[in-house]
């Protein structure tokens, strides 16, 4: 088992009824690096995350943390073992301020039994997470309802940092975000790999993982088709395995059994 | 387009509500800025502050619980035939009472997490069910003549102060507590503002829900154990219509009706808003009937209001 990897899944299987969202996938993350995953539509790319973080069970196969095996039943499992998730929805709270946001689950408390919370401390500790960011959050105390995309996009990534994360799932971030904010993102999510987190980065703007990402994983209706150097690739390159899947030179790609509702 | 933010008044809005009233009805009648009129006020609506403050946990945490009427109506009759038709002692018979209000609060609860029913019609139909239930155990009986030690309960005073009174404050002190300094009171909000969210940040969001409704099955118990003692009577008929009062109270007073959103001090104030409107009517003389008319009518302002908040706020949010 090498500990270079911080994370490997090995043979992830998961079946939602009928459909085979995941065939035998196999994920090696390095320590410190940004990964991209990419695949179009339905692929599996975000079950494929879920099953890291603790959202879905995968039905068969293997997850080592660190070298070591890994039993992740629950979100809670997983951010035990120091793995996060910023789903695409950003599962913010908007009635709650910053600092309660990312605290939620994880309150610094005190008193018996955990009774009460620490608002000092958790005050305190917001401001220093997004003074590390080198966010535009004016004050832990800003409600979350009133931010745009960008801003955010950046309570979750503070709320993701604030615990010791080793590693960061991010569900296409800059989805919603316009030029300069999605730019913004992609330096703090480099910040985020400087600060020493492993990262694995969903999305369908492939520009963007070449502009950030260490390499590239490719899926094609649940089947893991390549890992890519970026800085050996073209974009021509990932989107052609993205759309006709690595058998491209050896006649039509095999009949994946992945059956779509629609 | 441009709206008005009323968002940082509406911490006080409720407050200017109670004093615009006051001042409304003293013009109306002569009775009513008398320290005696406003002494009644407050006596009189002891048991409603306790209710509304358990149905506040419910509803921050995004359900609702239309049974806790009926939920008075049974444990009420229960109480009483423990105390006047057993003759079991005093203690005995109000902690049955208070065990089988929180009960029902967990039946609720269960209901609503575990079977997965949508909270309005899951109370609905126990409401129906416990007032069922109430009937035929107490066989539409009327009883009376409780003990005297259970009359101090709204009789006695405790250096001056009526004991209910205190008893109420404790409760809204404590409930305060535990939304603004508790980490169950953290969750709660997260919960009621987000709950996949909530889940997926590892919040046992279904035991929480239990914990909700069992909470209020509780206070709601409490609250019928003033009730029965101020009217020193109980029959079957006494609690429905709380639930109406107590919901209305608590969206008037800030508890938003999609959740994730109160404060004890706001709805307290949003149980005067309704007190003060009936007992300002009755002196004027405008009957009570029409009060039914008011209180609809309210309940639908202020859930227009809660909705208009909400929406102003989404729309904030995309505007950027």
């Amino acid at each position: 088992m090498s500990a270079d990897y911080i994370v490997e899944m090995k043979g992830i299987c998961k079946r939602f009824g009928g459909i085979e969202a995941l065939r035998n996938v196999d994920l090696e993350l390095r320590r410190g690096e940004i990964m991209g995953i990419v695949g179009d539509n339905g692929a599996g790319k975000s079950t494929l995350m879920k099953i890291l973080s603790g959202a879905y069970v995968a039905d068969e196969g293997e997850i080592y943390v660190d070298g070591e095996k890994a039993n992740i039943r629950s979100p809670l499992d997983a951010r035990r073992l120091g793995i996060s998730m910023i789903y695409q929805d950003l599962a913010l709270f908007n009635n709650l301020d910053v600092t309660r946001n990312i605290f939620v689950g994880r309150e610094l408390v005190r008193g018996p039994f955990g009774l009460f919370v620490d608002k000092k401390r958790m005050y305190a500790r917001a401001a220093e997470v997004i003074r590390d960011l080198r966010v535009d959050i004016k004050s832990p105390k800003m409600s979350v309802a009133r931010m745009s995309g960008g801003q955010r996009q950046m309570v979750a990534c503070a709320r993701a940092i604030a615990f010791q994360c080793k590693v960061l799932i991010m569900d296409e971030p800059t989805a919603a975000l316009g030029v300069t904010e999605a730019n913004k993102l992609l330096g703090l999510i480099r910040n985020l790999r400087d600060m020493g987190i492993s990262i694995l980065l969903i999305t369908q703007r492939i520009p963007d993982v070449l502009a950030i990402a260490d390499r590239v994983f490719v899926l094609k209706g649940g089947q893991r088709q390549d890992v890519l150097e970026v800085s050996k690739v073209t974009l021509d390159d990932v989107v052609t395995l993205i759309v006709k899947g690595k058998d491209r030179n050896g006649g039509p790609a095999p009949e994946v059994q992945y059956k779509s509702f629609g | 387009m441009p709206k008005m933010d009323l968002s940082g008044l509406r911490k006080y809005t409720v407050l200017f509500i109670l004093l615009g009233l006051m001042a409304f009805f003293s013009l109306a009648s002569p009775y009513f800025l008398t320290a005696r009129n406003l002494t009644n006020i407050v006596i009189q609506n002891t048991y409603f502050i306790i209710v509304a403050v358990g149905l506040s946990f419910v509803m921050i945490g995004g359900g609702i619980d239309l049974s806790v009427g009926y939920q008075m109506s049974l444990v009420g009759v229960i109480t009483a035939m423990a105390m006047v038709l057993y003759h079991l002692p005093l203690w005995l018979s109000v902690l049955i009472g208070l065990v089988l209000g929180t009960l029902l609060g967990l039946i609720n609860g269960l209901i609503v997490s575990r079977i997965r029913i949508f909270p309005l019609i899951a109370t609905l139909a126990t409401s129906a069910v416990f007032q069922g239930i109430s009937y035929l155990v107490s066989k539409a009986n009327t009883f009376r003549s409780y003990p005297p030690e259970f009359l101090f309960l709204t009789r006695g005073k405790v250096l001056g102060v009526p004991f209910d009174i205190l008893l109420t404050l404790v409760v809204v002190i404590v409930a305060s507590l535990v939304y603004t300094e508790t980490t169950f009171g953290y969750r709660l909000m997260a919960v009621g503002g987000n709950e996949e969210a909530a889940r997926l940040s590892g919040i046992n969001t279904k035991r929480m829900k239990v914990a909700i409704y069992t909470i209020c099955g509780f206070l709601t118990a409490l609250a019928t154990m003033v009730m029965i003692s101020k009217a020193n009577t109980t029959n079957s008929s006494f609690g429905p219509g709380t639930e109406f009062i107590a919901l209305t109270a608590a969206i008037v007073g800030g508890v938003s009706f999609m959740g994730g959103e109160g404060s004890v001090p706001a709805l307290v104030g949003g149980v005067f808003v309704l007190a003060v409107i009936g007992n300002g009517m009755q002196l004027a003389g405008w009957g009570t009937y029409a009060q039914f008319i008011v209180r609809g009518l309210i309940l639908l302002g202020a859930v227009a209001f809660d909705e208009y908040q909400r929406n102003l706020r989404l729309t904030q949010q995309k505007g950027r």
